[in-house]
């Protein structure tokens, strides 16, 4: 899907409806909603990212940075943490975990998997707006990925 | 002797005098038979060994030899033609034996030299033991051959007493007596040695024949004393090569022990022993066998059995529950994880919602349409902190305690100086005495001075300076803690409240608060094996106090090491 979106740039993969709003409201405050794309679980991210040969995000080199809920039907965010750091186009891709969990087990294992960050959901919408939108605009703006550096 | 001479010569050379009648001894034979009668004559009467006393037919002496006069003392001069031998023989032996002789002959015999040749005067070959009196009036046990002497007729005209002095064989007669009564001792004594044991003992030779048993050992095996000795041990128990196997075993080691054997009785039954054995030797340390004794140890053997039963029914016990706890410690962990994660979402869309309400549609609303929204946001920010609370508390009974010996100055200050910082725009006075080090787990005995702080802080803030004392000492093989402000305080009827979980003794409108924070720092202590427990009143202040067991002095291990 949205295979010819030529400006994705983030991909949330959210399946709390509430929370994929909210968080792609926080990123549009932050001046960052036309590029972002969001999917339900982890078959629908697995699919966007290797799914479809030369039009896929991999294949395509638009993707900045996913910002990945562990706990998902299906297909969880562990296992699309691990095929995203085990596919070499897209090991090194910036990953952040969103997340209500607070558990170690889960943090540990989100780490030892490569995820370049750990951000537990705030509850207070306030932070949560905030903390969302910090979270894209260092990653999407400051954060240099290779061959950006110049 | 030639029995052709002996007769004749014999009656002739007993009586130097009467006895030798030349013409009733015929021709050149005769002379010869006097020839050697003369020398056989003179070889008895000068032995010095034998005592020789010949008598008339009456008794009384006519000769007595070299022999006689060295045994008793007296030259033949004092008794020749005197006395007869039963003056010089012990009276009451006389008496004796003319008692007996009368009994066994059949007729009266008088106790006196009578007595001592009646059996001689009627052809029968006497020799027996008597006790002559010597001159000095002692005594010496002597045995005494008596023959009649005979005339041609074959009247009897004498007799001849043969003695010697039986003193040294008496003596050495006496002296077994006394080591055969020794020996009887001895064996008797052995004998209820063995027969005084509880256990089952027997001797074997070194094949392992049985030589001796005593009577338990007959019991453990249902046979008799006979029935064992002679018989191969092994045959006596259920495994017979390893009864053979003990057997060989002594013989190379010299001993063994607490070697288990099953004896099997001949009825079947079966008892199960702890078999020590030994070798024995002789005086010559010859090997002689093996001395093994049987302890009965079926009754050790069932408390034992017994005992592995009730530990492996325990282990398996111990088992089933540490899986039931796993079981139900998983649960929790599921549990609490879906609290963590579920529960947050809908909380999250409701602040976040209304919010959403607020930003997009505020200027529609009125300010009781935004209070009233406000009131939904403020509630789903605390059900979000009760969240948070609870999962801390059940974090402190799943998480690991790593002890190690603890900085508490250190410590107290750094949460002092954080608390400070989060309320800087209060006047807060701590004072610190120094505190004891104690071993615990960093993080959460700091949780523990975070919240008892933190308590202080907040239950003060109605102080225009607050006054907060931090104090620990050593006592009784623990170190207590304490920390004391000026501030609210509780009523004590309330006191069993403070540290439930989410109990609460002042109301949420004086200060806000999920009722946690004590029932964590309780739960660590707790885990800790340590104690938390308060005092206050009210608007008169609180003081907390917790305690933490101190290892023992030689306990080096358990600082600084996981539990």
């Amino acid at each position: 899907m949205n295979a010819n979106d030529q400006e994705l740039q983030i991909l949330l993969v959210e399946d709390n409806p509430a929370d994929a709003e909210l968080t792609m409201d926080a990123l549009r405050e932050s001046g960052l909603v036309n590029t972002v794309q969001w999917v339900k679980d982890g078959v629908e991210a697995l699919d966007v990212l290797f799914g479809h040969g030369a039009t896929s995000a991999a294949e395509s080199h638009r993707l900045r940075l996913i910002l990945l809920d562990l706990r998902l039907p299906r297909v969880d965010g562990v296992e699309v943490l691990r095929a995203v750091r085990a596919d070499q186009r897209t090991r090194r891709l910036p990953v952040v975990v969103l997340t209500s969990s607070r558990e170690e087990s889960d943090l540990v294992r989100a780490y030892d998997l490569g995820a370049n960050s750990y951000l537990v959901k705030p509850v207070e919408s306030e932070e949560f707006m905030k903390a969302v939108g910090e979270l894209g605009l260092y990653w999407m703006l400051l954060n240099k990925l290779p061959g950006e550096a110049k | 002797m030639n029995p052709e001479t002996s007769k004749p010569p014999a009656a002739g050379s007993g009586i130097q005098e009467t006895a030798t009648t030349p013409g009733s001894v015929p021709g050149l034979q005769a002379e010869a038979d006097l020839l050697k009668a003369g020398a056989l004559q003179s070889a008895i009467f000068n032995s010095a060994n034998f005592s020789s006393i010949a008598t008339d037919a009456k008794g009384v002496i006519q000769i007595f030899n070299v022999g006689a006069e060295r045994m008793l003392g007296y030259a033949a001069a004092d008794v020749m033609n005197k006395i007869t031998p039963a003056d010089i023989s012990d009276p009451r032996e006389l008496i004796a034996r003319a008692e007996a002789l009368s009994v066994e002959l059949g007729t009266p015999i008088t106790p006196g030299f009578e007595a001592l040749v009646f059996k001689a005067s009627r052809g029968i070959e006497d020799i027996y033991e008597l006790t002559y009196i010597r001159k000095d009036g002692s005594r010496f046990p002597a045995v005494v051959s008596v023959t009649a002497l005979r005339d041609d007729q074959n009247a009897i005209i004498g007799y001849l007493l043969i003695g010697t002095d039986n003193t040294a064989r008496k003596q050495i007669e006496e002296d077994r007596k006394t080591l055969d009564q020794h020996l009887r001792d001895q064996q008797f004594y052995t004998r209820s040695l063995l027969e005084a044991s509880i256990d089952a003992l027997m001797t074997t030779d070194p094949r392992g024949i049985i030589t001796d048993v005593n009577q338990q050992m007959e019991a453990l095996t249902a046979c008799t004393r006979d029935e064992l000795i002679g018989s191969p041990v092994k045959t006596y128990f259920t495994d017979p090569a390893r009864a053979e196997e003990s057997i060989k075993r002594v013989l190379s080691e010299k001993k063994i022990t607490n070697y288990e054997l099953t004896a099997r009785a001949r009825d079947g039954r079966e008892t199960v022993v702890s078999y020590n054995a030994t070798t024995f030797y002789d005086r010559d340390r010859k090997l002689q066998g093996v001395f093994a004794a049987a302890r009965d140890i079926t009754d050790r053997k069932k408390t034992e059995e017994a005992l592995l039963a009730l530990k492996n029914d325990l282990e398996n016990r111990v088992q089933q529950r540490t899986a039931e706890l796993e079981a139900a410690n998983k649960e929790l962990e599921a549990f609490s994880y879906s609290v963590s994660h579920d529960l947050r979402a809908p909380l999250r869309a409701i602040d976040g919602f209304s919010r959403k309400v607020v930003v997009g549609y505020g200027d529609k609303l009125d300010d009781e349409g935004r209070r009233q929204l406000q009131v939904v946001r403020d509630n789903a920010q605390k059900m979000g902190n009760l969240i948070d609370d609870l999962l801390a508390f059940s974090h402190i009974g799943r998480r690991e305690i790593a002890l190690q010996s603890l900085d508490m100055d250190a410590m107290v200050k750094g949460v002092a100086d954080e608390l400070r910082a989060a309320e800087s725009q209060r006047a807060i006075e701590f004072a610190f005495s120094p505190l004891p080090r104690a071993p615990g787990d960093a993080a959460m005995l700091r949780q523990v001075w975070v919240n008892l702080l933190g308590n202080a802080v907040k239950f003060s803030r109605q102080r225009k300076l607050a006054h907060i004392e931090i104090g620990g000492s050593e006592e009784g093989g623990e170190v207590q803690y304490w920390v004391k402000d000026d501030g609210a305080g509780f009523d004590m009827r309330y006191a069993d409240k403070l540290f439930g979980v989410f109990q609460r003794l002042h109301r949420q409108d004086e200060f806000e608060g999920t009722g946690v924070g004590l029932a964590i720092a309780q739960r660590i202590l707790h885990r800790h094996n340590g104690r938390i427990w308060g005092e206050g009143k009210p608007d008169g202040g609180a003081t907390f106090r917790f305690a933490l067991p101190l290892p023992a002095p030689d306990d080096h291990l358990s600082q600084g090491r996981t539990s």
